[in-house]
């Protein structure tokens, strides 16, 4: 018809499909979460999905998490690599996990991978990533700390094709449920990525079909150009200059970094930072990468759109070999506590010149908590993978945020007590904010959480690594050094032991876990904190009247 | 004295009633009257006495008065509840500000968590332990409830909430608070948490908990202040109002648990679509309401409205809002109507909403100071809407304010005036497209074996586009599309909804459980029932079970024939559950299957009578009125029919193009569509082909 032709490139049309790529990304965030097995994708929302343009080029993701937002483009860019032109068909499912290679987390987190398309030429790609329970390895879930090499961390799954043409490799699936101490879950978590990315292929074939491929290809062309646009906009926007920062860990490693901002880079340097780690504390280019997304979308683009073209105008620099650019075959089950340290870092360097953007430091660690056993009402093998809430920074103008998920994650939420102590077999005996002291301020540190797990059965275990058990986060212009994240496990004999980081320790019946993750940073000196407002924190129990006469110098 | 039927609904800008007269003879029904008077905030109760005054209804004549209120949902967004406190079991005082820890704002490094509604020192604890399955392992102790009344009356508390741990399973402990708070303090309100639902998860029991017994105060109060006016006024009918479940419910019930009132308004504009449906024959039904704000699309299937007990109040992308575990009519409402505000951002993208123009200054054809165009204005640019009656004639529309607001609109594009405006209603019409996509297709519900009913101001005007768009073959226009909420009410049952939280395997050995506590579901209901001297004789159930797979969260609803099963019943369900899941899902799984979560619905009938059909007459050409080209947008421009909704007569039928005008609304006929009207003046739009792709 001529009025579609005249209006092909028209800016309503445009408009209408680049809506479309976000509802269709939606849609297959939504079918994701509504058919996975395992909590840690339903429940945390450790997933995300994505679209992409014919090239690889992220156009659109729907994801719980920032931190998946910019996860799945080297993947897809690896298959394209691998695969294109000539080896690509409808109907195939690719998939990778490898870390060092477009995999970009660690093994756990399954990419899976389906091209659209149309008359023979692919216009565009969907994907999808999911943390899995576990894929094999030395350790259950597949994460600890203490992994030398990736070989102990699990099965390794290259870029491969796992349906052809519409046609299962059983024998591969086969493989990678065999490698799983959860085949079930694994099983019905593959089924559910696979279901999401084919929702999304079919809504991207519906859109080329109603508009032309070719328009619909300039619409991601021009939402990517967008993109673009609107983060030079936004960078003019920011503060310029060189902004630097060093801490040391709880290791005794000093980190540093510089961040340059001008009119038209954004660039990390990261250079000079130690080598990578022995164990699994190392993170790749990619997975560092995507910190630098998420502190350049924070600080500019927090309610834009975020696409290929946002993040243009970013740069980072690394050493191959150090903890931020490990080279295979690096350990990286536990990379999200270094994703963390950096994001940190980076979040340091530009907060003290970004007070209208940025709070004090939060408690900065994922606080993964791994436990598992059999259930005592029928011996099913439970594993639980709970990232925990912690205290936010306070901000220059209000107090911080009490147990909220850290910076890295996102619309992911806690597990209730009620659900777990049914689902898993464990008692929650306390979810609480923790009554630990610190992060004071003329605005305060949001409070860190107490929460106590019990276990009611033998043979049980639990692994942890957290960051931040030495160091707490970190104030701000006068305010108090929040507090720390640590686990502190009481055996039914009395015997206490406090821990920041343990791999499989044997648990039995009336043991507990009591998690305590960090308060946030203060913000401000604490002398400039009102009377009043004292008093109220004394009465809410956020501070105690001893604590209150030490800091505020205010007695109740 | 001919006995009255009558609803009124209390919407922000205007009171609706909505009437119809019994002949005192023969007990038929009259013609369906409708009125409007303005809403009056903070006393919404004169606005109903003055639309029922000005309807010059005798309130000691009316045999059955339904009404709807926005009283809760008012006292909650305008915080204007009462001072509550919390009671819990002890460790989990803070669950309430702890909430799920999720920032929905993800990148957003400032994001503000929402405040609880119960500061931290007015939350407290007693002991006592459940078990998931309701047993005790620690018992109740209340020994520190007398310090915990006495500190709350000295804060000023007005009202308590109290949520113990596991209390879906097994509510006795919360009772025990609940009997020793009146024993203590008589006169505070308070409500337990089982009181409103029996489903796990406490943070949102909790938080449930606390916002009832944050507006039970003010809505006892309202309601009791109503009801006490209408007694003046000599009625003695039978008094209802409306719930968010979709029915309505006696005076007494909605005071004791109020917050079931929460989203009466959208709810008894989807029962209305459904009651239509049943009348007409529409088994399948997406429910559209297109406000001057909002849009609200539903989806009914087999005449079953859908309700959900995941309601949230003020979540958005930037806040985790607050939960309420109230069965509410599922429904999707996006930022979009009549009074959304066309825009272009910096960087030259066109956007619509959810910035309204409101009722003040409005759109620009208003001439009331609007500067930016809307939804309404782009409709009259196109002359979709009349000109020469814009407003039921009672503004003379601004066309050279609005020609402008689009000149600038469009200029920023590159477009003319007109391409702006048709641009407006392109991208309105692709934004509801999108939310009935999420109750439809989004679902795994094929929109072609649908009809939509649309309603509202801008229902008509957007429906049949949208239909195209869907390819939904049939769209309805009640005939009081303007006022259906409250038309809705009229054809109303009672209705309770009861949900409980059981989890366990689905086996042919846990057929007994089920329908042990079905039954035990259903007593609890006929003695609520029976309590208020409702006849139990007449009261009618749905049952339903929450399934999903081994390991699995999110379940699929399926209903069952009775609540009775046998353990031959069990291969079925199963069977019947894989069919559903595969349909909403594409996949089956070959892995064992378990219930979360029993729920029932209560009906109890309210006898009405047929209502009254218009005249027949099957020449349309008679409501002719006049002619004019209307912009279609891709569908051209076209010299259309003007057709007077009010002349139609019964079996008249005509073709697009062609616009049909009435008080309050006005439907849209593209070219390839043909209108029937029904017995009961109902418009019946269907398209010729599967629609025109450009």
């Amino acid at each position: 018809m001529n009025a579609q032709s005249e209006l092909k490139h028209d800016p309503i049309t445009l408009e209408i499909i680049q809506s479309s790529l976000t509802a269709i990304t939606d849609e297959m965030f939504a079918t994701m979460r509504k058919t996975a097995m395992s909590s840690i994708i339903y429940e945390v929302l450790d997933f995300g999905v994505a679209l992409f343009d014919r090239d690889g080029n992220l156009a659109s993701s729907g994801s719980g998490i920032p931190a998946f937002v910019g996860m799945l483009e080297p993947g897809v860019k690896m298959i394209i690599g691998k695969f294109g032109p000539n080896d690509i068909h409808a109907g195939d499912v690719f998939m990778t996990n490898m870390p060092h290679f477009g995999g970009v987390s660690h093994l756990n987190d399954v990419v899976l991978i389906v091209p659209v398309v149309v008359d023979g030429n692919v216009i565009a790609w969907l994907a999808n990533k999911a943390h899995w329970a576990d894929v094999g390895g030395s350790f259950p879930g597949s994460i600890s700390a203490d992994a030398l090499d990736i070989y102990q961390e699990g099965l390794q799954i290259p870029e491969v094709r796992i349906i052809d043409k519409g046609n299962i490799n059983q024998a591969l699936l086969d493989v990678i449920l065999q490698n799983s101490r959860v085949p079930e879950t694994t099983r019905g978590d593959f089924w559910a990525g696979v279901s999401s990315t084919r929702a999304g292929e079919s809504r991207v074939k519906a859109l080329s079909e109603k508009y032309g491929a070719d328009t619909l290809v300039y619409a991601m062309a021009d939402y990517i150009a967008l993109g673009e646009a609107q983060a030079r906009t936004a960078l003019k926007e920011l503060p310029h200059g060189i902004f630097e920062a060093n801490e040391m860990q709880d290791d005794g490693q000093v980190l540093k970094i510089a961040i340059t901002i001008s009119d038209d880079d954004f660039l990390i340097d990261l250079r000079g930072n130690p080598k990578q780690n022995n164990n699994a504390l190392n993170s790749s280019y990619d997975a560092t990468y995507s910190d630098a997304q998420m502190i350049f979308a924070g600080v500019a683009m927090a309610q834009g759109i975020v696409n290929a073209g946002t993040f243009r105008p970013l740069t980072l620099l690394t050493d191959k070999g150090s903890l931020f650019d490990a080279e295979y075959p690096a350990a990286m089950s536990v990379y999200y506590e270094v994703s963390m340290v950096v994001f940190d870092l980076m979040w340091k360097a530009l907060a003290p010149a970004m007070p209208e953007r940025l709070p004090a430091g939060h408690y900065g660690s994922i606080c993964g908590t791994f436990i598992g056993g059999p259930h005592p009402e029928n011996g099913s093998v439970q594993s639980i993978v709970e990232p925990q809430l912690g205290g936010w920074g306070a901000c220059s103008d209000r107090d911080g945020v009490s147990a909220l998920y850290t910076g890295f994650h996102g619309d992911t939420f806690n597990c209730p007590a009620e659900i777990t102590e049914q689902r898993n077999g464990l008692m929650v005996d306390k979810l609480a904010l923790t009554t630990e002291q610190g992060g004071e301020g003329e605005f305060i540190g949001g409070k860190g959480l107490n929460l106590d797990y019990r276990v009611i059965e033998d043979n049980w275990w639990m692994s942890m690594a957290y960051s931040r058990s030495e160091i707490g986060p970190w104030g701000l212009d006068g305010g108090q050094e929040g507090t720390l994240n640590y686990v502190i496990v009481r055996k039914a004999n009395g015997e206490e032991t406090r821990y920041s980081s343990v791999t499989a320790l044997e648990l039995n019946k009336g043991d507990v876990i009591s998690v305590y993750t960090a308060t946030g940073g203060g913000y401000g000196d604490p002398a400039d904190r009102p009377k009043d407002q004292v008093l109220e924190d004394i009465r809410n129990g956020y501070v105690t009247a001893k604590r209150a006469q030490k800091v505020y110098g205010v007695s109740a | 004295m001919a006995k009255i039927r009558l609803a009124t609904d209390v919407g922000g800008t205007f009171t609706d009633l909505v009437f119809y007269e019994l002949d005192s003879k023969t007990g038929a029904a009259g013609p369906i009257q409708t009125e409007k008077a303005h809403t009056t905030p903070p006393d919404f109760d004169t606005g109903v006495l003055d639309v029922i005054e000005k309807a010059q209804i005798d309130l000691s004549s009316a045999s059955f008065f339904a009404h709807g209120t926005t009283v809760v949902i008012n006292a909650l967004t305008e915080r204007k509840g009462v001072k509550t406190g919390l009671i819990t079991t002890a460790g989990f005082r803070d669950v309430l500000e702890i909430a799920r820890g999720n920032r929905p704002d993800f990148f957003n490094l400032r994001y503000q968590k929402p405040t609880p509604f119960v500061p931290r020192y007015l939350r407290r604890e007693v002991k006592g332990r459940l078990t998931y399955k309701g047993e005790v392992i620690e018992p109740l102790d209340t020994s520190e409830l007398p310090q915990i009344i006495a500190d709350f009356k000295a804060d000023g508390v007005e009202a308590i909430a109290v949520c113990l741990l596991h209390s879906y399973a097994n509510p006795d402990h919360e009772d025990q608070v609940i009997a020793e708070i009146a024993k203590l303090w008589p006169e505070v309100a308070t409500i337990a948490s089982n009181a409103i639902t029996r489903e796990w998860r406490e943070y949102e029991r909790s938080n449930t908990a606390v916002l009832s017994a944050y507006v039970s105060p003010i809505a006892r109060a309202y309601l009791s202040k109503l009801e006490s006016a209408v007694s003046d006024k000599g009625m003695d009918g039978a008094f209802y109002v409306m719930q968010s479940n979709g029915g309505i419910d006696t005076l007494g019930a909605a005071k004791n648990v109020p917050i079931t009132m929460v989203e009466s308004g959208p709810a008894s504009g989807v029962l209305g679509a459904a009651a239509l449906g049943k009348l007409i024959g529409e088994n399948n039904i997406i429910a559209l309401d297109i406000g001057g704000t909002t849009a609200k699309c539903s989806l009914i299937e087999n005449g079953r409205v859908d309700v959900t007990s995941q309601y949230m109040i003020e979540k958005s992308r930037l806040s985790a809002g607050y939960p309420i575990m109230t069965p509410v009519v599922d429904l999707v409402e996006i930022g979009n109507g009549g009074g959304s505000i066309a825009w272009v951002d910096e960087h030259e993208k066109m956007h619509v909403g959810p910035q309204s123009a409101g009722a003040l200054p409005g759109p620009v054809a208003y001439g009331a100071g609007g500067t930016e165009p809307t939804t309404t204005d782009a409709n009259l640019y196109l002359a979709r809407i009349n000109p020469d009656y814009f407003v039921n004639g009672e503004i003379e529309a601004d066309m050279p304010a609005l020609a402008g607001s689009l000149e600038r609109l469009g200029a920023k594009l590159g477009l003319t005036a007109v391409e702006a405006a048709r641009g407006i209603v392109r991208i309105a019409n692709h934004n509801m497209q999108n939310a009935l996509k999420l109750v439809s297709i989004n679902r795994g519900h094929d929109p072609r074996d649908f009809t939509m009913i649309a309603f509202g101001g801008g229902g008509a005007m957007h429906a049949t586009a949208l239909a195209q768009e869907l390819s939904i073959p049939k769209v309805v226009i009640p005939a009081s599309s303007a006022v259906f909420s409250a038309w809705g009410m009229l054809m109303s049952d009672l209705r309770r909804d009861y949900i409980r939280t059981q989890p366990m395997p689905i086996a042919s050995g846990s057929a007994a459980s089920i329908s042990a506590t079905f039954a035990e579901m259903e007593a609890e209901a006929l003695a609520s029932f029976a309590d208020e001297d409702i006849p139990t004789d007449a009261i009618m159930f749905e049952h339903y079970l929450d399934m999903r797979y081994d390991g699995q969260e999110h379940s699929v609803r399926m209903p069952l024939n009775n609540g009775k099963i046998s353990s031959t019943d069990i291969d079925d369900l199963v069977a019947r559950f894989h069919d559903a899941y595969e349909r909403e899902y594409t996949y089956r799984l070959d892995a064992g299957t378990n219930m979360v979560a029993l729920s029932i619905v209560a009906f109890a009938k309210i006898d009405r009578p047929q209502l009254a059909k218009i005249a027949e007459d099957g020449d349309a050409s008679k409501a002719i009125k006049s002619r004019r080209n209307v912009d279609y947008d891709l569908a051209g421009i076209h010299m259309s029919d003007i057709y007077d909704r009010e002349l139609l007569g019964s079996g008249a039928e005509f073709s697009g193009p062609a616009i049909i005008e009435e008080a309050g609304t006005t439907t849209v006929i593209f070219p390839n569509q043909r209108v029937r009207v029904d017995e009961f003046g109902n418009l019946h739009i269907t398209t010729k082909t599967s629609g025109d792709k450009a």
